[in-house]
């Protein structure tokens, strides 16, 4: 696989320890627009390609290269630059841009762009505390490709239990995985006991109306 | 020559949409772009309506204007960027086209826009001494904290932006350390809301941390006597702590 990151700073930096994870073998370049941090970024990932660029030259490095590469990865410490950049990559048909964003803030408006993946890295504080201090229902995912999205619903009691078989068998096109207390993984409604979870993958809107009834028998 | 309108915001709701409209109107303004600070109120709603390309501001700090600054800029496409105060209640084209007119025809790279009252308490007190001892050539500059500023888009890359309120005459001596022509230019009145005295303590802080830190760049003060005799400002805002690991 061949990735262009773009950035030098903490996102950057936790994006191209993934990036060789998941392909040790795969060609990263790594654009950074400081000197220091160009040599810097040399020194932790030797087998990377790391460039030095000004920052009004980047799109014209991502047009020529499109063709090339599989996935641009915007990480910079600006939002605009990582709209920017993403969007060239977009027009220029590279096939993954993903973008880190600096401020959620702005994940609407990068939504409106067409970015395959916007990553918010504060997401994960909502997600996590969410599970930890046991929140009814909880979004795990949503996809701005295809517009689908996981959920999770804690079972705090029989009623929400009995709702939520009866609408998952009216929606077809949402399917589900139960979690029992204890930690068995099931896709049998019938084998969850209260305490365990129900992760429930479909059609955005579908996914939001199962999550708001289940808030409302929790709240009842 | 086409220019980019930049305007920093927060919460300015009641402010915005004539701001846009009136940016739009100048001469050859081809996009007017919003920087928005965390806006709980309808700001970002009616700059967008506004057709304005909108953004919110990189890193949510108090006060973000030299953060709001850099994303401007950064999210700019066309050749000479204007940044103007969005609360400025008789903005008009004309406002632009001034600021914007030394670029235009030659004379200048970068342009300090001022106005017909005195300037301001921190202008005053501390920008205007202290640029007088590090930066004398910019003394003759009547407002350098004016936030009225045009320049060539390609230079904006160039140049440091402080955060928070030092960006205005960090930019100026940025730009003038780059060898830029710097001209000022008197835009006329400017209506806007004046700050409270309590409120410039942090303002008049940040301001002269930027002159002193590029001082410092510069090496018109020695490093090792700010450190020293300095304690009561924090390394950082001088440079003094160079930035290790992945900053």
């Amino acid at each position: 696989m061949r990735v262009l990151l773009i950035g030098g700073g903490h996102s950057a930096y936790f994006a191209a320890r993934a990036i060789r994870e998941i392909d040790p073998d795969g060609h990263l370049i790594i654009i950074e627009f400081t000197r220091e941090k160009v040599e810097m970024l040399s020194r932790t990932f030797p087998s990377a390609e790391v460039l030095f660029q000004e920052i009004d030259r980047v799109e014209d490095y991502i047009k020529e290269n499109s063709e090339l590469l599989d996935a641009v990865i915007a990480a910079t410490e600006s939002d605009s630059l990582n709209l920017r950049y993403c969007r060239v990559a977009r027009e220029n048909a590279v096939p993954i841009t993903v973008s880190i964003l600096n401020n959620p803030l702005n994940y609407e408006i990068f939504k409106k762009e067409k970015i395959n993946y916007i990553i918010d890295p504060y997401r994960v504080i909502t997600i996590q505390l969410f599970e930890i201090l046991g929140a009814p229902v909880n979004v795990v995912f949503s996809s701005l490709v295809n517009n689908l999205e996981i959920a999770s619903v804690r079972i705090l009691n029989e009623k929400l239990l009995h709702e939520l078989r009866s609408a998952l068998d009216k929606h077809d096109d949402v399917i589900a995985a139960f979690v029992s207390r204890t930690g068995e993984i099931s896709s049998s409604p019938s084998s969850v006991s209260l305490g365990g979870s129900a992760y429930i993958m479909g059609p955005r809107e579908k996914i939001e109306k199962l999550l708001q009834l289940s808030r409302n028998v929790v709240m009842r | 020559m086409s220019i980019s309108v930049i305007f920093p915001t927060k919460n300015r709701a009641h402010y915005v949409k004539r701001a846009v409209r009136t940016a739009f109107k100048a001469h050859r303004v081809e996009e007017v772009i919003v920087i928005d600070g965390g806006s709980m109120d309808d700001t970002i709603r009616i700059a967008e309506r506004e057709g304005a390309k909108v953004i919110v501001q990189s890193d949510l700090i108090y006060p973000g204007k030299g953060i709001a600054m850099r994303d401007g800029a950064y999210l700019a496409s066309c050749d000479i960027l204007v940044y103007l105060d969005i609360d400025i209640r008789n903005v008009t084209p004309e406002f632009i086209e001034k600021l914007a007119e030394p670029i235009i025809s030659g004379q200048a790279e970068f342009v300090k826009g001022c106005f017909e009252r005195a300037a301001g308490r921190v202008t005053e007190l501390v920008a205007k001494p202290l640029l007088r001892m590090f930066y004398p050539e910019l003394a003759k500059f009547r407002q350098p904290l004016s936030g009225e500023i045009a320049g060539l888009r390609k230079l904006f890359y160039k140049v440091e932006f402080e955060r928070g309120w030092g960006v205005d005459v960090g930019l100026l001596i940025d730009f003038y350390k780059l060898g830029a022509r710097i001209v000022e230019r008197d835009i006329g009145y400017k209506d806007h809301d004046m700050k409270p005295l309590h409120a410039l303590t942090d303002m008049a802080y940040e301001v002269a941390a930027a002159i002193l830190r590029r001082a410092i760049r510069d090496q018109k003060v020695d490093p090792r006597w700010a450190e020293k005799y300095m304690s009561g400002v924090r390394a950082m805002d001088l440079g003094l702590e160079s930035e290790r690991g992945f900053v």
